[in-house]
């Protein structure tokens, strides 16, 4: 079929394709271009070559300390939303407890919701009930947003897993937990990874509630960035930026390994 | 131990979690957009709504993001039937070209834009060059900026969400409407695009939703000056610290997305049964 598109046609296709990757991957390419320059000024293209704003990077107490908030926020989110949303979807998916369409529409409708609203609320919560926020408000609601992706991965992944074996393993004698052990969550295990992977990508990289849920000394790094952006952006901001493009690129290669980089485009 | 029990403790974490997480701080915040000194009250909701200046503010925020849903869409559908129809390690490429900026943290991305087109930034720079604009020429902190920034954030959600539609349209339907006689545009028109709507219906939703409710980027490509509506809440409870205010900027936005939102899905989903 391919074979009888028109040449002008097959011509627009690629000037179509190679324009949308210009557009798609300018801003990256342009960090990290800003990144590598010599010049006291953001610039690009760079004038000459230096690493000097990596090295102002690795040793501002602002940056490595805001870096440092926020892997630990996210090692923590993506702990608890693997675990959690991993149970919940499995029991999910078997469809015995009662109202189960209304407890999955439940359990993803954090995604419904525009996240800036959900971060006033729980900013006015959290104020309310416990005073000043801390790593705990970020790390509940990075889980929050996050649990949903853990859950829709996981259905779809059991969705398309034999339904029998856990049935087997409890003819041949299993315990509940040996059952569930041993058999459901290696059928998981894919949904659990993706979902691990979404999680922790989302919890590094989001501004909104990390902006609203911010005090001095709890800033994570994109809302370090931010503020820089807002303040007095310099070359460094570019510095840090690659590094953080750098982890991206690190997590699509880690995932390709894994699963299949189709895959988890599809979940 | 029986089923039911198993069941129950396998989503009960999740659950408390979402519900006290979740659900009670969405609960307080529409409690505290009615409640004044003396009791309920509307008067935020009033104060927004006979305010020409904030109706500005969310008339602004409505056509952004209609216009901003209407290009990824236009993007989005070619690039996500480009997609499917390549082979599969132009595809993987492609899928990757999606992706990287999708999982690129929208500070980052923003950023980048804030350098390509600042007054003295490539873009302004090559449309100098070619003489098509002014020396006063400037794209920052214009609406443009905005929207260029912000297609750029939400393409990859419109594209996946055709994608996913797409790569399930049987490409012998084509072939059948080619040997018909079709043309390969009209095949695209008559063929795979009624059979994507459903998919340019959810990504429309998942863009729409999602750039309404954005503040960092129009925040930073559009300056104080050009405020969005997601921007002024975000100003109400960091600066002016006016909290209930704000729960009733947050409350008048969800409202805003809803009314848009559920008669477009009705109609363009009864469109696509009928």
């Amino acid at each position: 079929m391919v074979k009888s598109i028109s040449t002008p046609l097959r011509l627009a296709t690629m000037v179509f394709v190679v324009f949308t990757a210009i557009f798609l991957l300018a801003p990256l390419v342009v960090v990290v271009g800003v990144s590598v320059s010599e010049s006291q000024f953001i610039a690009f293209p760079p004038s000459g070559f230096s690493l000097r704003w990596y090295e102002e990077v690795l040793g501002s107490d602002a940056y490595v300390g805001a870096a440092w908030i926020s892997l630990r926020v996210a090692i923590l989110v993506t702990l608890t939303a693997t675990f959690v949303g991993g149970a919940a979807a499995i029991a999910l998916h078997r469809r015995k407890l009662p109202f189960s369409g209304a407890l999955a529409t439940f359990f993803l409708s954090p995604l419904v919701l525009p996240t800036i609203i959900y971060a006033i609320g729980m900013l006015m919560l959290w104020s309310a009930i416990f005073g000043p926020v801390s790593i705990v408000t970020l790390w509940l609601s990075h889980t929050v947003i996050t649990i949903p992706y853990v859950v829709r991965t996981t259905l779809a992944v059991l969705s398309e897993s034999d339904p029998f074996l856990e049935e087997a393993a409890q003819t041949m004698g299993a315990s509940r937990l040996q059952r569930l052990w041993l058999v459901v969550v290696p059928q998981c295990r894919p949904g659990l990874i993706a979902g691990a992977f979404f999680a922790f990508n989302i919890s590094f990289d989001e501004a909104v509630l990390a902006l609203f849920l911010r005090k001095p000394g709890l800033t994570t790094l994109p809302v370090q960035i931010y503020g820089q952006l807002e303040f007095s952006p310099d070359p460094s901001v570019a510095a840090v930026s690659t590094i953080m493009i750098a982890l991206t690129i690190t997590l699509i290669l880690v995932i390709d390994r894994l699963l299949g980089v189709q895959k988890f485009a599809s979940a | 131990m029986n089923d039911r029990a198993e069941n129950t403790l396998l989503v009960l974490p999740g659950l408390a979690l979402l519900a006290l997480a979740f659900f009670v701080p969405i609960t307080q915040m529409l409690i505290l957009s009615v409640s004044g000194d003396d009791g309920p009250t509307l008067a935020h909701f009033t104060r927004f709504l006979g305010d020409p200046y904030y109706l500005g503010v969310l008339w602004r925020t409505v056509r952004l993001s209609i216009l901003i849903t209407v290009i990824c869409a236009a993007i989005g559908f070619p690039l996500a039937y480009i997609m499917a129809r390549v082979g599969p390690r132009l595809r993987l490429w492609l899928i990757v070209l999606v992706i990287l900026p999708l999982m690129t943290s929208v500070v980052v991305r923003t950023f980048g834009w804030m350098v390509l087109l600042s007054r003295s930034g490539l873009i302004p720079e090559m449309l100098r060059d070619m003489g098509l604009v002014g020396r006063n020429f400037a794209i920052m902190q214009t609406e443009t900026a905005i929207v260029i920034g912000m297609v750029q954030v939400l393409l990859p959600f419109m594209t996946l969400s055709i994608l996913g539609i797409v790569t399930r349209i049987d490409p012998r339907l084509e072939e059948a409407a080619r040997t018909m006689g079709c043309s390969f545009l009209q095949s695209l028109r008559t063929v795979v695009l009624p059979l994507a709507v459903p998919g340019i219906i959810a990504g429309s939703l998942l863009v729409f939703t999602l750039s309404a409710s954005s503040f960092v980027t129009p925040n930073l490509l559009g300056g104080s000056r050009i405020q969005v509506l997601a921007a002024s809440i975000y100003r109400s409870v960091t600066q002016t610290l006016d909290w209930p205010f704000a729960a009733a900027q947050a409350v008048i936005l969800f409202v805003g997305i809803l009314l848009i939102l559920v008669p477009y899905a009705r109609l363009a989903g009864g469109r696509s049964n009928g």
